[in-house]
């Protein structure tokens, strides 16, 4: 029996639209999480920033888990899905059957059947990734993940043009302090 | 100047529930205080329902996003408790749990600007990732507040 599929264009439409909403990162990051925990039936979703010194998974926008889950320590990219790392979408069909995971018993405290992770790039490097959790086994469809990797790739965009922005403005905000010294004229 | 009103930022992570501590120990002895423990959430983003597909698909899946915000309210109210089982009165405690328009700092720096409080206990996440993308909050609201004293838990 072929799976089904969830992710269509319409489903599409209201993400970005949700997306488009705000300019704040993490709001934009929390509505797609919302979304998609909401269009998937699944039972929340995690958006990391990857963190290049640490090497660590830093959450940028959570949904549908616990705070205990979210606290539960650090997320290391080299220990937990790793492929996800490499640019590879992970789907972990079922958590009882699997050494991929850093946290496997907290993740079975949680509830947790299934885990799908998807890496977020800009320019073909991981900047972080988009995590979904199923409360049961999970047979997603292969369009379902190609449909999450699409997103994720906006999310990525949406990371650098934030970075780009921030750094922009504190150009701006030094070049606004030191504007009174430049004005000085040597006597 | 004595402390009358502080605000207790709250976001459920390990370092809050060092903030909420930092409180009981350093202003139990005062009396009557008043503490205001805030946080702001994103709010489910309003759908356009004219179609009809997709209003299907995500209806009855909305209830379980705005069941899960609902969760997050009853956390705070726990954590209320904790301040009222540290020794303060559960009549000077209040919670504001509030839809985010805006970044974090600029939601504290409004709720100060409106209700004039004395302190601010603020913690100080260690992700410097995601602080790239977000701002540093305590940063930001140091900066932009004249006549709060802004205390930092790390």
């Amino acid at each position: 029996m072929a799976v089904e599929e969830k992710i269509d264009i319409d489903v599409f439409k209201v993400v970005f639209r949700a997306m488009a909403q705000s300019d704040n990162l993490e709001i934009m990051a929390n509505h797609m999480a919302q979304l998609l925990v909401a269009a998937l039936e699944i039972k929340g979703c995690t958006i990391f920033a990857l963190n290049p010194e640490s090497e660590e998974l830093e959450v940028l926008a959570s949904f549908g888990m616990s705070m205990g889950y979210i606290n539960k320590g650090p997320v290391l990219s080299k220990k937990s899905i790793t492929a996800t790392l490499k640019g590879n979408p992970i789907v972990v069909q079922d958590v009882n059957n699997t050494d991929l995971l850093q946290y496997p018993e907290d993740a079975l405290k949680e509830g947790i059947g299934a885990i799908v992770s998807i890496p977020i790039l800009f320019f073909g490097e991981v900047v972080g990734a988009l995590r979904l959790y199923h409360h049961e086994i999970w047979d997603i469809s292969e369009k379902d993940v190609d449909s999450l990797l699409v997103l994720a790739e906006n999310i990525g965009l949406a990371m650098a043009y934030t970075r780009v922005l921030k750094s922009l403005k504190k150009i701006r905000y030094t070049i606004n302090d030191i504007r009174g010294l430049w004005m000085l004229e040597p006597k | 100047m004595a402390i009358e009103k502080i605000l207790l930022p709250y976001n459920f992570t390990h370092i809050d529930q060092k903030a909420v501590r930092f409180v009981i120990e350093s202003f139990v002895h005062l009396k009557n205080i008043t503490i205001t423990i805030f946080n702001a959430y994103t709010a489910v983003p309003e759908i356009e329902t004219s179609s009809a597909t997709v209003t299907g698909k995500l209806k009855g899946s909305l209830s379980y996003l705005t069941q899960k915000i609902a969760d997050q309210e009853n956390e705070l109210n726990k954590v209320k408790q904790k301040l009222v089982q540290g020794g303060f009165a559960e009549d000077k405690i209040n919670t504001v749990f509030k839809p985010r328009k805006k970044d974090i700092a600029s939601e504290i720096i409004e709720l100060v600007m409106k209700d004039q409080y004395d302190v601010i206990v603020l913690n100080r996440k260690h992700a410097k990732a995601t602080r790239f993308f977000s701002g540093s909050v305590s940063h930001k609201i140091s900066m932009s507040l004249k006549g709060t004293t802004v205390c930092i838990v790390s």
